[in-house]
């Protein structure tokens, strides 16, 4: 019990806040949602709150600075949570707001009844034999099988009459019929909604659905792609700079991650660009690598959306990879060794006869790089999107005839699959852009490493 | 045939097609790098590093006639 107890109440209380809050934001409306998120987290950051404060009234010494002043701290922050949540009650629906705000005592209240009801010696002889336990298992599911499909059907019943899809089927419809009736078009919507916007809902979606009138929140909506994109790169500077601002001889968990992943990329681009140019060209392909990998390991996260399947994100990447991959060979080349370069570097008299020719073949084979960047990458991610949210939907319609609110969650077993493309598109496009560099720099230099690679 | 039933026929067949030139080649790309470890064993960090690389070349292929099903994708009513 103590303190341990409240950590865990708290860990159990976000997460059935996060499902409660995707449930009532898809079922009833997004505004709901956003009021039992918002409860929730009041009724949190407030246990926390005084949590601390009864920890430092009641720690050894109350009265020195430091418990003095985390005392102060958890005052102010209580006395700041009430015109909070004078706002919240005006603002969202209060009805879901209660009900976000008991999210967390509930969670109190059932974790103190099953701690007692585990300890308890029914308990234990009920559970001694396999067998018991199993038919205890058993008349729970079969309860839960009955129950909760009633439960849903009746408050279906409720919601539909104050919904009444519309006014037409309503009134032509009575009683049970226009419940199930109006639970079918509710569903069928749903599915249209899944394959017609064809990508998992993200937050920004349910922040349009929720305000569905206001400019910002259409601005954010269509550029979402980007917003995400920026905040992935913000997300990275606030690890990095956490990873490396202290660094210690026996490194941390966080600072060994950074520093192996670092130093494995370095060593393969030094490995590919040789000793002499690799530094100079490893923080951009390391930041690509790391960056990249980011942003497609982003669609996986719940409610997150990843930027790289939008054509638009991986086009701004290619295009970067290629203006400086152009700027690269201007500099170090030269001018006149760049347009060398695009002539096929012409020695003899059959290379000046070809060089007509090969200058185009050059200048397309320059213009195709971004394009083709960018488009293995937007395939490969928009693709795996598409086959989760294929196999998504599939596990949704496999439940479908059991009216509950979950499916069944199809699309996990793709998770290793999409691990696997993140890093490996990720790995593709930086060991692309590498190669792109190396062959923009000085030919003599690196003769050796062209033999390597017979590809190019 | 008019034009739309034209390309819902034609778009998932073009990336059928495709996608046998990137499987063959996918298919000589393994088997070559394959037995390029097992004569070398020693050597098989570079050669999984090119065979990624060219594979990677080889599969964009296919990915091509999917983006160009993705564009031409809205044109089917």
């Amino acid at each position: 019990m103590g303190l341990e107890f409240l950590v865990r109440v708290r860990r159990v209380s976000l997460a059935a806040a996060a499902i409660a809050t995707l449930i009532v934001a898809t079922y009833v409306t997004p505004l709901a949602g956003l009021g039992l998120a918002c409860g929730a987290a009041w009724s949190l950051i407030n246990l926390a709150l005084l949590q601390t404060l009864i920890v430092s009234v009641i720690s050894p010494a109350p009265m020195l600075p430091p418990a003095a002043r985390r005392a102060g701290f958890a005052l102010l922050g209580l006395l700041a949570l009430v015109p909070a949540g004078a706002w919240l009650l005006f603002h969202t629906p209060a009805l879901w707001l209660t009900a976000g705000f008991s999210l967390p005592l509930l969670a109190i209240v059932f974790k103190a009844g099953s701690r007692a009801v585990l300890e308890s010696r029914a308990w234990a002889a009920l559970t001694r034999s396999p067998w018991r336990a199993a038919a205890l298992i058993a008349a729970l599911l079969v309860i839960a099988w009955w129950a909760l499909p009633a439960a849903f059907r009746t408050e279906r019943a409720a919601s539909a009459s104050g919904r009444a899809a519309t006014p037409a089927v309503a009134g032509a419809m009575q009683g049970a019929e226009a419940a199930a009736k109006v639970e079918g078009a509710v569903a069928k919507a749903e599915g249209q909604e899944e394959s017609g916007s064809q990508k998992f809902p993200n937050a920004l979606e349910l922040v349009t659905r929720a305000f569905p009138h206001q400019r910002w929140a259409q601005v954010l909506h269509h550029y979402e792609a980007v917003v995400f994109a920026l905040f992935v790169g913000l997300m990275l500077c606030v690890v990095g700079f956490i990873a490396s601002r202290n660094p210690q001889m026996v490194p941390g968990p966080l600072q060994n991650g950074a520093e192996a992943l670092v130093e494995q990329l370095y060593d393969f681009v030094v490995g590919i660009l040789g000793p002499s140019h690799g530094p100079r060209f490893f923080p951009f392909l390391g930041a690509i690598f790391v960056y990249i990998f980011a942003m497609n390991l982003f669609g996986i996260v719940p409610l997150m959306d990843s930027p790289t399947s939008n054509l638009s994100v991986t086009f701004a990447l290619g295009l970067t990879v290629f203006v400086y991959v152009q700027y690269v060979g201007v500099r170090s080349l030269g001018v006149v060794g760049y347009l060398d370069h695009m002539l096929g570097s012409p020695r003899n008299l059959t290379g000046w006869i070809l060089a007509p020719l090969m200058f185009p073949i050059h200048v397309l084979g320059e213009l195709a790089k971004p394009i083709s960047l960018s488009c293995r990458l937007f395939g490969n991610i928009f693709g795996e999107d598409m086959l989760m949210v294929g196999f998504a939907t599939l596990g949704i319609g496999m439940l479908s005839f059991a009216h509950l609110p979950i499916g069944m969650p199809m699309h996990a077993i793709f998770f290793p699959l999409v691990l696997l493309t993140s890093g490996l598109q990720a790995f593709v496009f930086t060991v692309l852009s590498t190669i792109y560099i190396l062959l923009m720099l000085p030919h003599e230099e690196h003769g050796h490493e062209e033999a390597a690679h017979p590809a190019h | 045939m008019n034009f739309q039933a034209a390309l819902a026929l034609g778009l998932p067949l073009g990336i059928g097609i495709a996608a046998i030139g990137s499987g063959i080649g996918l298919g000589l790309i393994g088997s070559g790098a394959m037995q390029a470890i097992g004569r070398q064993p020693e050597a098989t960090g570079k050669i999984q590093i090119n065979m990624i690389i060219v594979a990677a070349l080889a599969e964009a292929l296919t990915i091509y006639a999917f983006v160009a099903m993705l564009m031409l994708n809205g044109l089917i009513k």
